[in-house]
């Protein structure tokens, strides 16, 4: 069964990029995007035009983003009974030593650097793939309870 | 006009004959020359001359002091008109007048000091205060005279009056306003300088309150307290320059200086006030504190300006980066060599840039992030440069040795980028063969840690030893080493920082020897 990623990110070319990393990490994964906060929430609660929206195993957040900012989605996700499970990576290029410990306080499930150069982004995103979508065991995709 | 004086005058006889006729036997005339000869006693014993005259002006007794005085022996003045050793002023006084008796004339002389001007028998004069006193006497009352010479007295008060003309002098003189003031706090006395800098005429400050001119701090200087008597308040003043603020006729105020000195006078302390109008001096003051000020913001704007426009630069230009890179491993081969060789300076174009703009990033931080100084093991800060640096070091094959290295007062993060920087220089810059490396410390005369980063490289020639620590500066072209120019800018700002200094010693194909200095730590290691 393939992987289900939310990628909430406003940069076309980050999106670009991150799929195409992904393509070549692993061609089982189906990256969903949503190009901001508001966009990101309708999806995780199937709202409006996702109603079919299917529950991401892992959610790849950018914190600076339009209209909901990363850190107001993350904390929603994370005060939301059904949503806060599932694993919350933040993926930023914000080196702040604010956003990072703000981040762990909202009970990120880590946080991370979009590296500068492409070879070492593409080492991310590998590494990504193979500890949260391989190694490590995801809670059950239905809701529980 | 008055009968009695002219009675006076009708009897009038000459002393010196009346003396002369003292051998007379008789017995009024025997107690008069006892009189006379316990008087002559007195008369020898007067620290004064003393010369004795007769309503006629003749001299009919003098002391030894008197001889002395004018330099003639006695028998050539006794007889002889007073009017010989006092020409002028003295006679006069002994006559009647129209107006007035002898014993008027007398009278209102009488006891008060008279200065005339004496002459010697050589002809020179001196100046003399002279006190007259009437003694009753057989012919009638004659004027015993007390004279003086003052001639001391008189080149005293000459001295003091040309003192006083050369203090004015001084006073009009001075550069600055100078203004007198008594305790009271009236001024006494000013100069020109006052006058123009205050704006009135002398005569409309003459006598008036000084806190017309200087409204506060100065008066209330000059007084005594319940702490302090006058001389203390005063002394406590003298001689230091206090700021205050002086107030034109015309209202308007301006910022002076006051130094205070005392004057010694007869009416007490006055206290002399130079004042300098400092407003020029205080606005260049006020100038330099805003400079200072735009210097340190702009400062301080274009570390910031460097930090984000460098941050922000990055990220169109990962963008850039990234797609060439994707473009040149997607399509590689499948594409004519041409795009493929544009593809590959595309791609080597922004990844220099990025380093710049890493590097950059990395100089503006070492300014904008506080500076977390704290006692720390230097050896420790190198072997995390190393092993940040374990790649670069495999790969060249160096050899890096090192002393046991102190403890130092310094920011951690800054001290191993400035490690990692050097030996990461010392690696990079080599001839074919093993490089070396080794880093050592040592105390300075200043007692201050000098520590060396040595290699055995290609050495830099002593005409660059400034330039290398300047920012882009670089020294070989591109295709021989990459690089952007300013890991040695950073080492400059990290040590400068820390209050230390960096520089190099070297020379072509002889190594390069880059030494700095830090802080100790106040525990010895």
């Amino acid at each position: 069964m393939p992987k289900e990623i939310l990628l909430v990110e406003d940069s076309p070319g980050d999106v670009r990029l991150t799929q195409e990393a992904f393509r070549d990490a692993n061609g089982l994964t189906q990256l969903h995007v949503a190009a901001d906060g508001v966009e990101a929430m309708a999806f995780l609660k199937q709202e409006g035009t996702h109603v079919h929206a299917p529950r991401p195993d892992i959610i790849l957040l950018d914190l600076n983003l339009p209209k909901m900012d990363g850190r107001q989605v993350l904390a929603q996700i994370k005060q939301d009974d059904d949503l806060k499970t599932i694993p919350t990576l933040i993926l930023t290029t914000s080196e702040a030593e604010a956003d990072i410990v703000k981040s762990y306080r909202l009970y990120a499930n880590c946080y991370l650097n979009k590296p500068v150069r492409f070879d070492a982004f593409e080492s991310l995103v590998k590494s990504i793939n193979d500890f949260w979508l391989t190694k490590v065991k995801l809670p059950p995709r239905a809701p529980s309870g | 006009m008055r009968p009695e004086g002219r009675k006076t005058k009708a009897v009038r006889s000459s002393p010196t004959v009346a003396i002369r006729d003292l051998s007379r036997p008789d017995a009024a005339e025997k107690h008069l020359a006892q009189m006379e000869s316990k008087y002559h006693g007195l008369l020898e014993a007067a620290p004064d001359a003393m010369v004795v005259v007769n309503q006629g002006g003749d001299i009919v007794l003098l002391n030894l002091q008197a001889e002395k005085q004018f330099g003639y022996r006695r028998d050539e003045l006794l007889g002889q008109k007073v009017t010989n050793i006092i020409p002028v002023g003295f006679a006069e006084r002994l006559i009647a007048d129209d107006l007035r008796s002898t014993e008027d004339a007398l009278a209102q002389q009488i006891g008060t000091g008279i200065e005339l001007i004496a002459r010697r028998k050589d002809g020179s004069e001196f100046p003399i205060e002279i006190m007259l006193s009437p003694l009753e006497s057989a012919e009638g009352i004659l004027v015993t005279a007390a004279i003086r010479d003052i001639s001391a007295r008189k080149t005293d008060e000459k001295h003091l009056a040309q003192m006083e003309s050369k203090y004015r002098g001084l006073l009009e003189a001075a550069p600055d306003a100078m203004v007198v003031v008594n305790q009271g706090g009236d001024i006494v006395l000013l100069n020109l300088q006052a006058e123009k800098q205050f704006g009135y005429r002398r005569d409309e400050l003459l006598g008036q309150k000084v806190k017309n001119i200087i409204p506060e701090g100065f008066a209330e200087r000059l007084l005594a307290d319940r702490l302090r008597s006058a001389d203390d308040a005063l002394a406590q003043q003298i001689g230091t320059g206090i700021e205050l603020t002086g107030r034109r006729k015309d209202g308007s105020e301006f910022p002076i200086e006051l130094m205070l000195s005392p004057l010694e006078s007869a009416e007490g302390i006055l206290v002399t006030a130079a004042i300098r109008d400092i407003s020029v001096r205080k606005a260049a003051e006020a100038n330099l504190l805003q400079k200072v000020k735009e210097l340190y913001r702009s400062n301080e704007e274009l570390e910031q300006f460097a930090y984000f426009a460098s941050h922000d630069l990055q990220e169109p230009l990962r963008m850039v980066a990234s797609y060439t890179q994707l473009l040149a491993r997607r399509y590689k081969g499948k594409l004519d060599t041409d795009a493929e060789e544009f593809i590959a300076f595309a791609v080597d174009g922004a990844s220099r840039m990025q380093r710049l703009i890493q590097d950059l990033l990395a100089y503006s931080r070492v300014g904008s992030k506080g500076m977390n100084l704290l006692e720390i093991s230097s050896e420790g800060a190198l072997q995390q440069a190393l092993v940040n640096l374990r790649g670069a070091v495999e790969e060249s094959g160096a050899v890096v040795t090192h002393d046991p290295l102190p403890a130092v007062l310094a920011d951690e993060m800054q001290l191993v980028q400035l490690f990692q920087n050097l030996v990461a220089n010392a690696i990079k810059y080599q001839k074919p063969g093993v490089p070396l490396v080794h880093i050592s410390a040592a105390r300075n005369v200043e007692k201050k840690w000098q520590f060396s980063v040595r290699d055995n490289g290609l050495g830099i020639d002593p005409q660059y030893f400034e330039r290398i620590f300047g920012l882009f500066q670089r020294l070989h072209k591109r295709e021989e080493f990459a690089g952007t120019g300013i890991g040695l800018a950073i080492c400059k700002k990290i040590v400068e920082r820390h209050g230390g200094r960096v520089w190099v010693e070297s020379g072509p194909g002889q190594g390069s020897t880059f030494r700095f200095t830090l802080a100790a730590s106040k525990v010895k290691s």
